[in-house]
């Protein structure tokens, strides 16, 4: 069997596994994959508009929380069924996307970090003030007590999200957002319709984010706008995805894993300095292995633990 | 004969400084036009006004006859004007065959191909400018006469109808001025229009079919190597004023 179809083999067990695993773990082990297969779809997500096209987005917690009020208005205010609160916050996300995209995807790098931060600030704002969303108060939808049902969305989705990135890798779609990352006025200059590419991304990215949002919504049952447009979501987004590997198929989702394991451990074994303990995992992570997980792995057979030290060498650290 | 490429009085102002002032000139089909001038001339706005990274502050500018100077720069490429850059643009964390594969992908004839068939075409382009054994080398791993070549190789992988070669001599050794020049010559004999700016006056001179002259952003001179050479006002704008 070739390299790459091991691969896909490989991983389709484990999809599997993952989807066997609500039949014989425990309901703590459930909610654990829960939240975490959710943030891998966050890291997933934030890999299109981050990792592929090259644009460090703080603005997917802005898609996060939109999908979250979608489902939160369409089941408690509308009393409709969760579905059509799904494509509520999938369109919304997308409708944002491509309305605040055409402005803020003119700017680069700080720039954008920056611009795409006060979007997701501005939208709490006015969330809180909105009253179909329930201001300040939040809403509260209707309790569904169905881990077993959440689990699997969450991994369904995940696997679509993880299929779509791979199809980036196949694409001419693709290849176009990895040109704009690595020179985006040689991409222009080439060819490539760098704003509809950046725009589709950016939507892309926000779609996937949104509906891991609205899973969110219902099963936690209760959303409020401090936690729907979370900042630190979407910090926790990036350094998931960074970790593991920006612009690679896989990477974000492993960080994901990876982290989420590392801090639910650290949390329960030494819970105090719980926050500090994976600061360093990350700071040591950066250093490292500032390319992810999907580098080490790549380069760790030729390299051996030289790796870590040519890495410190190259960046000068 | 209608000319390829049609530049008709472009001005563009960079706050109070006029880098191109008022420039009409045209490039007909299988020419080599060169376009010389001091440093600051307004040579390489020039070329960035044609393929569309800057806008033009005035003027017109048509390809085959259509006026392209409100298109913006992913439609020139694929209309057919390529161009290299003067600081070397590559896609540093790509392979050197992947730099080439976006301009087979995305340029003048790109629309119908596969990533697999974009490659195939890359590839061929890479031999073309003798960088064939380079091609799974990432480009950032690239010397600086390999870059130059990369350039050329990702703009022709467009298939473009123009080219526009912005110093692609510069910091070459005479060899390698020579393999440039030939390979340049190619690109004519496959039915495409260049135009190449130069510092390197005797290398423009034996290539090109017709020059242009720009000193301050203005035209001063248009014709064969030979006649504009000779010119006073060339000669002044490159040496100064002879004493009386």
């Amino acid at each position: 069997m070739t390299k790459p179809r091991l691969a896909i083999v490989a991983t389709a067990l484990v999809v599997l596994l993952l989807a066997a695993i609500p039949w014989f773990g425990s309901d703590v082990v459930v909610q654990f994959g829960i939240s975490t297969l959710l943030l891998a779809v966050l890291a997933q997500s934030w890999n299109i508009i981050g990792g592929y096209c090259g644009y460090p987005s703080f603005g997917n917690s802005t898609f996060y929380g939109l999908g979250s009020y979608g489902v939160a208005i369409a089941m408690a205010q509308w009393n409709l069924p969760f579905a059509v609160g799904m494509c509520l916050g999938a369109a919304l996300a997308v409708i944002f996307a491509f309305l605040l995209g055409l402005p803020v995807l003119r700017l680069k790098g700080h720039y954008f970090a920056i611009a795409t931060l006060a979007l997701a600030l501005a939208m709490t704002a006015i969330v809180s003030n909105v009253g179909i969303a329930g201001q300040n108060i939040g809403l509260v939808l209707p309790p569904l007590n169905n881990d077993f049902l959440f689990y699997e969305l969450s991994l369904g989705l995940l696997v679509i999200a993880t299929l779509v990135v791979f199809w980036l890798t196949k694409s001419r779609f693709g290849f176009g957002l990895i040109a704009i990352r690595e020179n985006e006025e040689a991409a222009a200059v080439m060819g490539v319709n760098t704003t509809l590419y950046k725009v589709l991304a950016f939507a892309l990215s926000g779609l996937f984010t949104a509906l891991a949002g609205g899973i969110h919504a219902y099963w936690i049952t209760f959303l409020d706008p401090d936690s729907a447009f979370d900042i630190g979501l979407n910090v926790k987004m990036i350094i998931m995805a960074v970790f593991g590997g920006p612009g690679s198929v896989l990477g974000p989702v492993l960080g994901a894993f990876v982290l989420s394991a590392i801090s639910e451990v650290l949390a329960s074994e030494i819970t105090t300095v719980a926050g500090l303990f994976f600061g360093v995992v990350v700071v040591a992570a950066v250093v490292l292995m500032p390319r992810g997980l999907a580098d080490l792995s790549r380069r760790f057979k030729s390299e051996g633990w030289r790796y870590f030290a040519n890495n410190i060498k190259n960046y000068r650290l | 004969m209608s000319p390829l490429l049609n530049v008709v009085g472009v001005t563009r102002r960079f706050s109070g400084l006029v880098a191109v002032n008022n420039v009409s000139f045209s490039l007909f089909e299988r020419e080599i036009l060169g376009v010389i001038g001091p440093n600051g001339a307004g040579k390489t706005t020039l070329i960035s006004l044609i393929s569309g990274t800057i806008p033009p502050t005035s003027g017109e500018i048509y390809f085959e006859s259509q006026p392209i100077t409100r298109f913006h720069a992913y439609r020139r490429g694929r209309l057919g004007i390529g161009r290299t850059f003067q600081i070397m643009q590559p896609f540093p964390g790509l392979s050197v065959l992947d730099n080439v594969a976006v301009g087979a992908l995305f340029g003048h004839t790109g629309s119908g191909r596969t990533l697999a068939n974009a490659r195939e075409h890359a590839r061929e382009q890479l031999h073309f400018v003798g960088l064939g054994n380079l091609s799974n080398r990432r480009a950032d791993e690239l010397g600086g006469p390999a870059r130059k070549r990369l350039e050329l190789a990702k703009a022709l992988a467009m298939e473009p109808k123009v080219l526009l070669c912005d110093e692609v001599m510069a910091g070459l050794n005479l060899v390698e001025i020579d393999e440039v020049i030939e390979i340049i010559r190619r690109v004519r004999d496959r039915g495409i229009s260049v135009l190449v700016i130069e510092h390197v006056i005797k290398a423009i001179k034996r290539l090109s079919d017709r020059l242009l002259v720009l000193h301050h952003g203005e035209k001063i001179a248009d014709g064969t190597p030979d006649t504009v050479l000779s010119d006073e006002r060339v000669v002044e704008a490159y040496l100064g004023r002879r004493r009386e």
